[in-house]
């Protein structure tokens, strides 16, 4: 009895409140913590934009805001912001539709045969350490400045994920599900519809996800050299006429953009695979 | 233990990768050899070789020997790379553990977090000029994001157990933190490090497209303006090779603090 | 060991199976020969410590793994390949994540092509007799391990085999959740009698279920070292002096510390 109430005594001892401590807690709130960062980096930034840290490089917040609504209204090389944003997602798309339609099926072929994995992995091992930005020359060597280059560079960054992802995902399937499967009397075609495919989904899925996020970093990668249009457009005018606010209400797009693709990813993959489990 | 034969035949599984990057080789050699891809689209092996051997000790016709390219490129990386580490983790690490720090940190971490490393370029050149420092910041902003997620993971994913215990034994929080959740977090910590170097050498290359006057970026951007396919070649193979290398030595580097922290 | 009942047919018979794996220096002996043969809806419990080789035997049967020597035959018939004739159930349950509850235990079925709403109806009746009614739309990773074993033993159950092989199934459950399903496999299988092969390194799991117990050497390779009858009427108690003392019995002559 004594041993038990000695063991405990520690975990149940709490100090006593003091007054402050209520107010302390109120700084503990995540809510209030959040909104105290918020006001701090804003106020900051003005800060350091009102007393020209940066010399004439750093705007103010409200100014990115007003250029961001000028942006919307008032086209920019004949375009207004949505139709830049616009010509971005379109090159993205394209290239990512394309990126996964070659991709996987890579992917899922270099997992079915060792033959194949040992054809194709030396090669994409030895273009796989290359960022798809190195390619933008040889891209603008070969297509020129147009849609065919970017698309091409777009696709190179996609295309890795892709490959990557499929190929582990149907290495890294548990062989007990296999085992399961032909206990019950499935055969090899059975095996792959039943097990190989579905136990591979999610690794493919995630595959095609980072190859997303992948795509729209390299889209203005692309977009920054040699463009009309298009978010990285905005951001090389933005330089070009020495506008940061341009700049910065381009990144704010763009961020915006990024998030906004990732939460409909992240949706759509608890529709498609609503048995994975999550791990937060 | 798998009892199921190995599928396929060992031999040929063996050879096959070299047969395989023979043919690439010999195919790239050949179609711009016979003329199929025309020689100013596309250097052939050889002539990559060639000037891969003139470069080393020649600095025409972009300015430097391929070495300063190299150190220059490595410098900026490892510059941008290191700061995001010293900065990056312990942000990362007190995220983890500390409400308050999250409270105040991760607002400004995720609006920031969304934006592509290539985004900052212009932002980066205004600020600190297109020296050594502006392509810091920019391998900074890309480096970073992953090692403040990964050390922000590993701190979360302690074992409550050892927590608890630790708290049983009267740890305070500063305590628990650094005895408990700083170890156990470090695995993951360790793995953000080549995340973050593969995102920082990305940046770089991107950093040294659009504005520089030497390293592998502007090798190749010169190569571009020259026209000359085989100097994009050779920086493109420099990239990567030099890229594969940072890796392997950071790896080197990793094994060797776990081997020293286990003892 | 041989069966006094020599006039039934053995329903599985392991002749002289001895199991290597690996090759050269890394050759590792597994099994020894192993002899052993199981009657018709006999409930047989294969008890060894960790690292005994008894998992491997239970594949063997299972045609998982192929003998080194020896053969293992089902109905007279040699095992070569997994056959839907046997049902197994996993240690680590080894669930289809991505399918529910019934999408899980209907699988058997729908592999032989059993059209959908008679397979429904098979799976239905398992579920409900594993006690998982209300949970057929569920994921396996919302259920408990407990849980999660109920539906390994009636998708097995679903694919209607003769022989039922159930490897270590409770050894990750907690012992309150154990006590439970050994009391419920003894309740499905007294429902609906099939071979049952049962593999475990719990002593009083074996002596609570096994017609007779199959005791493996405790180290590898495995060989067999005495086959315990076990008489006693079921349901079994726990606590019942009979009991108790049949438990002892094996524990003092296996000298298994468990």
């Amino acid at each position: 009895m004594d041993k038990q109430a000695c063991a405990n005594a520690p975990v149940a001892e709490k100090k006593p409140r003091k007054p402050f401590e209520y107010i302390a807690a109120v700084f503990k709130n995540v809510y209030v913590l959040y909104a105290i960062s918020i006001i701090c980096f804003l106020s900051i930034w003005d800060l350091v934009a009102v007393m020209k840290v940066f010399g004439k490089f750093m705007p103010r917040p409200v100014e990115v805001l007003q250029q961001l609504g000028d942006m919307f209204v008032h086209p920019l090389a004949g375009k207004t912001l949505l139709v830049h944003l616009w010509f971005s997602l379109k090159r993205v798309l394209i290239a990512f539709v394309i990126a996964v339609a070659i991709g996987v099926p890579i992917g899922l072929s270099m997992g079915f045969s060792p033959y194949i994995n040992a054809i194709v992995k030396p090669v994409f091992d030895l273009f796989k350490p290359m960022p798809p930005i190195a390619w933008i020359s040889l891209a603008i060597l070969w297509f020129g400045i147009g849609e065919t280059s970017k698309i091409f560079i777009i696709i190179i960054g996609a295309i890795v994920p892709c490959i990557i992802n499929s190929y582990n995902g149907i290495r890294l399937v548990d062989p007990e599900l296999y085992d399961c499967i032909r206990m019950l009397g499935g055969n090899r075609r059975q095996e792959i519809l039943e097990v190989t495919f579905p136990a591979a989904f999610p690794a493919i899925f995630a595959g095609i996800q980072i190859s997303l996020s992948m795509a729209w970093t390299t889209v203005l990668a692309a977009e920054l050299v040699g463009a009309r249009e298009g978010m990285g457009f905005i951001i090389v005018l933005g330089m070009n006429l020495s506008k940061p606010a341009m700049i910065i209400g381009g990144m704010v797009v763009i961020a915006f953009t990024a998030w906004m693709i990732s939460l409909a990813v992240t949706r759509l993959e608890r529709w498609v695979c609503p048995w994975k489990t999550n791990l937060e | 233990m798998s009892d199921k034969p190995s599928s396929g035949n060992s031999k040929v599984l063996k050879i096959l990768p070299y047969l395989s990057l023979l043919t690439v080789l010999a195919v790239w050699e050949l179609i711009v050899d016979t003329g199929l891809v025309p020689n100013t689209l596309l250097a052939t092996p050889a002539q990559v070789l060639k000037l891969f051997i003139y470069k080393l000790n020649h600095a025409d016709p972009d300015g430097a020997v391929l070495i300063v390219h190299v150190l220059t490129s490595v410098g900026e990386a490892l510059t941008g790379y290191i700061l995001a580490l010293l900065i990056g983790i312990p942000l990362g690490l007190l995220m983890g553990w500390f409400v308050v720090a999250e409270g105040l940190v991760r607002p400004i971490f995720e609006m920031i977090r969304p934006i592509p490393p290539v985004a900052w370029i212009p932002l980066a050149i205004f600020w600190f000029g297109i020296g050594l420092t502006g392509k810091a910041f920019i391998i900074w902003a890309s480096g970073i994001v992953p090692c403040v997620i990964n050390s922000f993971v590993g701190v979360r994913m302690t074992n409550p157990v050892y927590i608890r215990m630790a708290r049983t034994y009267g740890a305070s929080d500063w305590e628990i933190f650094r005895k408990i959740c700083i170890p156990s977090a470090l695995p993951m910590v360790f793995g953000g490090l080549q995340v973050a170097l593969a995102a920082s050498w990305t940046a770089l290359v991107a950093a040294e497209l659009i504005a520089a006057d030497a390293g592998l970026g502007f090798l190749i951007t010169m190569g571009r303006r020259l026209l000359m396919p085989d100097m994009i070649v050779l920086g493109m193979i420099m990239v990567g090779l030099t890229g594969v290398a940072i890796g392997i030595i950071i790896d080197r580097v990793e094994k060797r603090l776990v081997a020293g922290m286990r003892r | 060991m041989e069966n006094k009942s020599g006039v039934k047919k053995p329903k599985i018979e392991c002749i002289n199976i001895s199991k290597y794996f690996g090759e050269g220096r890394e050759k590792i002996h597994v099994l020894d020969t192993i002899n052993l043969s199981v009657e018709e809806n006999e409930f047989i419990v294969v008890l060894g410590p960790g690292q005994s080789g008894k998992t491997t035997l239970l594949k063997i049967i299972a045609g998982l793994y192929r003998p080194s020597t020896g053969k293992a035959c089902l109905d007279g018939r040699v095992i070569t390949e997994p056959g839907p004739d046997r049902g197994i159930v996993f240690q680590r349950y080894t669930l289809f994540p991505w399918k529910t509850v019934m999408g899980n235990v209907e699988m058997g079925p729908k592999l032989r092509g059993v059209p959908r709403k008679a397979r429904r109806e098979i799976a239905g009746h398992y579920i409900k007799l594993v006690g998982l009614s209300g949970f057929e739309n569920a994921y396996p990773h919302q259920l408990s391990g407990g849980m999660k074993q109920r539906v390994g033993i009636a998708r097995a159950y679903a694919n209607n085999p003769e022989v039922m092989l159930l490897d270590e199934p409770f050894g990750q459950l907690d012992a309150q959740t154990r006590y439970l399903m050994e009391q419920e496999t003894v309740r499905i299988w007294e429902t609906e009698k099939r071979t049952v092969v049962f593999v475990t390194n719990n002593i009083e799991e074996a002596v609570y279920l096994g017609d007779r117990i199959v005791v493996l050497e405790g180290k590898l390779p495995g060989r067999m070292k005495t086959v315990y009858k076990v008489d006693l009427p079921r349901p079994r108690d726990y606590t019942d002096p009979a009991f108790l003392e049949l438990r002892h019995r094996i524990t003092e002559e296996t000298e298994l510390v468990l």
